[in-house]
């Protein structure tokens, strides 16, 4: 099966995970703050614990190499902040905008289209340069039980290859750790008509781990998608050299596909638009903000945090850290602030 | 039944942006008195899920949700 086709099937069906689970990291990060309510929280952890043993046992059996992403500390530190603020403005986490379009969010929409511009200037297009302030990636030569993806020797740091140890043993402690906080954290009470948190979880740690092994560079993404769609849809003008579409693209494609057969089928599809034209602007700046912080740091909450968590990568940790108090900062300075 | 019941304020939060609903619901409830009643008109799922939780710390008590259309609710809620 070609790679775009995987790509596509891949989305579909995470598309469909995101829409009955309800899964917007923008909300589990919000809530757990603002109202107390950590359902959506723990669905994410979960999804994180099946992961991490997933790609390491995927790692283990020979199917994939690990493709920690790049650390340059500022770009996810300041990248992260931005995107934890924009997805308070825009409604949405990058998959939460991306799968909400499928559901007939036109906020939703307008979101995703200003975040995968954002992204793409940064990333290859005119605002290119902005990398060069932020530096140079931070690797190392340690390898151990040759689990990584190494570029002329170079490795993307993770604990385990900072440590130089086997990365089964951060892994399984990580995993434990995860564990004990989603047994010992009592699930706030709610009334759900699609998966709850524990089947959303597993389903979608399992779409995690089925991308990574589909995809063999990388697990779920949504950031690099958006850029190829539009890189690869705008940019083609000599017809001769054609910029050809790939899985992550075609992902973002089966995502909104998924979501939108999954809505249409539960009736929950539905366009909709609010009333003060102002939340337009909103959202709009809100997607610049995710797209320009996710397209410096390399990833965004699925990148970085779905993705990037269970590789327990240095840039990943970093990123969650400064996306959380992004979002913290947004929803007290929006919602909280007298 | 609930449609006999004349919200003493009503909340068209339709088309709104997360978390926008449940943040003008707890407001709402925070400036009522005890024994008013609420209606919210939602069209987030999320929303519908999360709303009878999330203002029970602002003395709100769900009564009754409805659906009223294709992916619309009126959620009811009481301040105890």
């Amino acid at each position: 099966m070609s790679d775009i086709l995987q790509g596509l099937l891949v989305g579909i069906l995470f598309g469909i995970v995101l829409q009955r689970g309800r899964i917007c990291f923008n909300s589990a990060i919000r809530d757990v703050k603002m109202i107390k309510d950590n359902y959506i929280m723990k669905l994410a952890l979960l999804a994180i614990l099946v992961e991490t043993i997933g790609f390491q046992l995927a790692a283990q059996m020979g199917w994939i190499t690990l493709h920690p992403l790049a650390l340059i500390p500022l770009a996810q530190i300041i990248g992260g902040f931005m995107f934890g603020i924009g997805m308070v403005l825009a409604g949405g986490c990058a998959s939460g905008i991306t799968y909400r379009i499928g559901e007939g969010y036109i906020t939703s929409f307008v979101a995703a289209i200003f975040f995968g511009f954002s992204a793409s200037a940064v990333r290859g297009g005119p605002l290119t340069f902005v990398n060069k302030w932020l530096g140079q990636p931070i690797t190392t030569t340690n390898n151990p039980g040759n689990y990584y993806a190494a570029k002329d020797g170079a490795v993307n740091l993770t604990i385990a290859n900072w440590l130089n140890i086997n990365p089964w043993i951060i892994a399984l402690l990580f995993a434990i750790i995860l564990f004990i906080i989603i047994v010992t954290w009592k699930t706030t009470e709610r009334k759900v008509s699609g998966l709850n948190w524990i089947t959303g979880g597993i389903a979608l740690g399992l779409v995690g781990i089925i991308g990574y092994i589909s995809q063999k560079t990388y697990a779920l993404g949504i950031t690099g998608g958006w850029v190829n769609l539009f890189r690869t849809t705008t940019a083609n003008l000599d017809v001769t050299k054609p910029l050809p579409y790939n899985w992550m693209g075609m992902e973002i494609a089966g995502i909104i596909i998924g979501a939108a057969i999954a809505a249409i089928l539960a009736k929950e599809f539905r366009f909709r638009a609010p009333k003060d034209p102002k939340t337009f602007a909103q959202v709009a700046l809100g997607g610049i903000l995710m797209g320009v912080g996710a397209g410096v740091a390399g990833g965004c909450n699925i990148g970085h945090i779905l993705s990037g968590l269970p590789h327990l990568a240095i840039s990943s940790i970093l990123f969650t850290i400064f996306a959380v108090l992004g979002n913290w900062f947004m929803v007290w300075y929006i919602f909280e602030r007298k | 039944m609930s449609n006999d019941i004349k919200p003493t304020y009503s909340l068209d939060e339709r088309g709104e942006v997360c978390p926008v609903p449940d943040v003008d619901t707890r407001r709402k409830l925070k400036e009522m008195k005890p024994g008013e009643t609420l209606e919210v008109l939602v069209d987030y799922a999320l929303s519908k899920e999360r709303i009878p939780t999330g203002i029970k710390d602002v003395g709100g008590e769900v009564i009754t949700i409805e659906e009223i259309g294709a992916s619309e609710w009126r959620i009811l809620i009481k301040k105890v």
